[in-house]
């Protein structure tokens, strides 16, 4: 039981009992996802419940790897539950976000939290090691703040009002002393207000983002858990771990002084340096200010920066891609800052607006238009107006305090609000003709399923936008080498042996990573779309490595360009834990929590009739860029694959295709007890079937 | 370099103006990791705006058609084409049309202001 601490808290906000699991209960699912999907099977009876449903469980999962020294697998927290952004249903979903959590979790005595039930009045958590107290927000007055107020006011109760770096006794003289503060993981305006698209924040800006976890959070009356801890996690073979690092920075990462390769940001060999995508309007300048990156624990290359100024601290990624229209920086940056401040999924904020935006061009919302919404949008660019939209997703008002109903609609999330709006109706609906940029159940779109298919697929086949990197950097390689006229940082050839060869247990298939719309749905992608699944469910969401660095496919500073991955994710995990867990072990592991979520889902409802794409996916080209490997006469290269939907009826094919590769029925897609026993999930192969949803086979 | 000629009112009108729905151009933000944003551009001045992103992606043929059929700009559609064919890669591409475009931006924004 090295790198695990032992029990996992187990909270129950309708009695106010707080009580443990020993970890060791669940020790076979190791930690994050898996641990979360088995503890969710176990407690949630009824898994057709909705979200808001008091019963809902959330669990918050750390993995051994947690508080250690391994680059970037150290700084994950998982959480799952049922979601409620979803669409047409909730589904049982994940989200992972970093920081200090995991690791300050577990320097308090956890491996994990679940959270149960229904507080009857607005209350937070307070973990300070082994002690652990349900609070009535009202003394803090800590419901209605935002998500920063809320955390200083937890620091300040908790910690004092001392000098950052002072030391901190938690619980007095008994126990022992840190000099960090605590961590806090909290709900804005937004999940108070059971806004679908509402967050869980930790820090500045890390986010636990889609699932609309804040919300549940919400209606469970829950505003923070604040948790601080002064002990240390046991790992197996230090000295073994601390090697392992050095050997793996010295041979694979970023090196300033030896530069290879085109700089990526979700390789292993990434720069340290924030992932920020502020535009900079025409005729503005970025202003010079004093910045340092900015990282979660054990990390070798931080992806965050922090700021002189303060604006935009650690905000990164999609949260500083909304809003590029600002009229300026500053204001981009300070719309960052409001999306964290009050709560709101930055990617669905972000997609939603432009197609909020279409619907004002074309006459039909605005004020006192069918659509009767209260944004002006000859604002639109400035402050006023994005913080009016972003009160009026975390208030469900008109964003200045009043009633609204297009703002109670914004709430529901853009699909529901779409519908209500009745924009989804009839042969020219928004989702038929892609106006409505929602591909798979009801999220935005991230990467675009008619090309970049792994996340397509994926997702459609899982519960949300996958948001996995893992092949996605093929596609920046090769756009930006082309946009600029540079070359990718390995052939098409080089690049389709090095990913498969690493691809265990299907090495070898070169074809698994051909995107021709010749192999789209075929054996082969099937087995890429597992691959996938099995890899991110084990070892990024489960011994959770971080998905902007793992995994280490093709990496510039290894011999022949040949990375990592295969052999340093096991030897991390084993330093740590002191088991001898191989790559392949780790591969079965994800394809049985895989399963598991599987069923899971199926016991919510799902059936292979209800996984598909939203019909404009079917019936309008992909016209933006996308190139990927592929193979032309023979020959592997990167072709263009933009210009194409997916084919209905292949799709179909493709769908029978992975759930037998899955041994799943394919006339069903319920998971079939020959498979489940394989796995030892006899138990959750009964529970389908008492439910009738047991596949064949 | 090659100096557009000055627009006439109709063009300076088009330019200078907000276009509908109907008539709007999408382009492809690209920016790395948030994934390629398909965005509507409704004027001439937003066209110019994303064009200084960091890789904006506009599909050059309907970049030029637009600039023909709904700004009504032969020359500068005529220009843009001659751009995209002797550019190398399409940074150069791009950043070739951004001038032009931006200089037209200019022309107009004088023009209205001698109107006035």
């Amino acid at each position: 039981m090295k790198g695990y601490m032992g029990e996992i808290l187990r909270v129950d906000l309708t009695s106010g009992r707080v009580t443990t699991i020993p970890t060791s209960h669940y020790e076979a699912w190791v930690g994050g996802h898996g641990m979360g999907s088995a503890i969710f099977f176990d407690l949630v009876k009824d898994k057709t419940i909705d979200g808001f449903d008091p019963a809902n469980v959330v669990t918050i999962m750390t993995s051994p790897l947690c508080g250690t020294l391994v680059p970037a697998g150290a700084g994950r927290t998982e959480v799952q539950g049922i979601g409620v952004q979803s669409y047409p249903i909730g589904w049982f979903t994940r989200s992972n976000f970093g920081g200090r959590f995991s690791t300050m979790l577990k320097q308090a005595g956890w491996d994990g939290i679940v959270i149960e039930g229904r507080a009857e009045r607005p209350v937070w958590i307070d973990i300070r090691n082994r002690t652990v107290q349900i609070r009535d927000c009202r003394p803090l007055a800590l419901w209605g703040t935002d998500t920063r107020t809320c955390q200083e006011r937890i620091w300040s109760y908790v910690a004092g009002k001392g000098a950052f770096g002072d030391w901190l006794r938690p619980e007095g003289d008994e126990g022992g002393q840190t000099t960090q503060r605590p961590a806090v993981l909290t709900i804005g305006p937004a999940g108070e207000n059971l806004s679908r698209m509402a967050c869980l924040i930790h820090d500045a800006a890390n986010s636990s983002g889609q699932g609309g976890f804040g919300a549940v959070w919400g209606s469970k009356n829950l505003k923070a858990i604040s948790v601080i801890g002064t002990g240390s996690i046991n790992v197996h073979d230090p000295k073994g771990l601390m090697e392992a690092r050095l050997r793996q920075t010295k041979m694979y990462a970023f090196d300033l002084d030896n530069r290879k390769g085109k700089p990526l940001s979700t390789v292993f060999d990434a720069a340290p340096r924030p992932v920020t995508l502020w535009g900079i309007p025409p005729g503005s300048r970025r202003p010079p200010e004093g910045q340092r990156p900015q990282a979660c624990v054990g990390c070798h290359a931080g992806c965050r920066g922090r700021y002189a100024s303060g604006i935009g601290n650690e905000a990164h990624c999609a949260g500083t891609a909304f809003y590029s229209e600002a009229s300026s920086l500053d204001i981009q940056r300070r719309s960052s800052d409001l999306l964290n401040r009050y709560g709101v999924n930055a990617f669905e904020a972000w997609r939603g607006l432009e197609y909020l935006r279409a619907l004002n061009k074309a006459g039909i919302l605005g004020p006192g238009k069918k659509i009767d919404f209260p944004l002006t949008f000859e604002n639109f660019g400035s402050y006023e107006f994005v913080e009016q939209f972003i009160r009026m997703i975390a208030y469900r008002n008109d964003g200045h305090g009043e009633k609204s109903q297009a703002g109670d609609d914004l709430g529901e999330g853009f699909v529901r609000a779409a519908k209500k709006w009745g924009r989804l109706e009839g042969k020219e609906g928004d989702l038929k003709t892609g106006l409505l940029n929602f591909p798979y159940w009801g999220m935005p779109n991230h990467y675009d399923p008619r090309t970049e298919i792994e996340w397509g697929y994926g997702t459609i086949l899982g519960d949300r936008d996958i948001n996995e990197h893992c092949f996605n950097t093929i596609f920046w390689d090769v756009l930006l080498s082309r946009f600029i006229g540079g070359k990718p940082r390995a052939t098409a050839e080089e690049t389709v042996r090095i990913y498969t060869d690493k691809m265990i247990p299907f090495q070898g298939d070169r074809l698994m990573m051909d995107y021709g719309t010749e192999n789209m749905y075929s054996e082969h992608i099937a087995k890429l779309v597992a691959w996938h699944r099995h890899y991110t469910r084990f070892w990024k969401q489960s011994a959770l490595l971080c998905d902007f660095r793992w995994p280490d496919f093709v990496n510039p500073y290894a011999p022949d360009k040949v990375g990592s991955t295969g052999e340093s994710e096991p030897a991390f995990f084993n330093a740590v834990t002191g088991r001898h867990v191989t790559f392949l072990d780790g591969m079965e592991l994800g394809r049985r929590i895989w399963n598991l979520d599987q069923a899971i889902w199926t016991l919510q409802g799902r059936h292979r009739d209800t996984v598909h794409f939203a019909d404009y996916i079917y019936q309008v080209p992909y016209g933006g860029p996308s190139f990927m490997p592929g193979r032309v006469n023979g020959q592997w290269d990167y072709v263009n694959i933009s210009g194409r939907s997916i084919d209905k009826g292949k799709f179909e094919e493709f769908k029978s295709r992975f759930y037998h590769l899955e041994g799943w029925d394919p006339d069903t897609g319920y998971p079939s007890r020959g498979t489940l026993r394989s796995l030892n999930l006899g138990t959750v192969a009964d529970e389908l079937e008492k439910n009738g949803k047991l596949g064949k086979g | 370099m090659e100096k557009l000629a000055e627009p006439d009112r109709e063009v300076v009108s088009r330019v200078l103006q907000e276009v509908g729905f109907a008539e709007r151009i999408v382009g492809y933000q690209v920016r790395e990791r948030s994934g390629p944003m398909a965005k509507s551009l409704y004027s001439f001045e937003e066209v110019c705006d994303f064009l200084h992103d960091q890789f904006p992606v506009l599909a050059f043929e309907e970049l030029t058609r637009w600039l023909r059929v709904v700004m009504r700009d032969e020359e500068l559609a005529l220009k843009v084409a001659e751009a995209v064919e002797h550019g190398h890669t399409d940074y150069e591409r791009t950043r070739r049309i951004r001038e032009l475009m931006g200089e037209r931006l200019m022309q107009c924004k004088k023009a209205r202001g001698s109107m006035a």
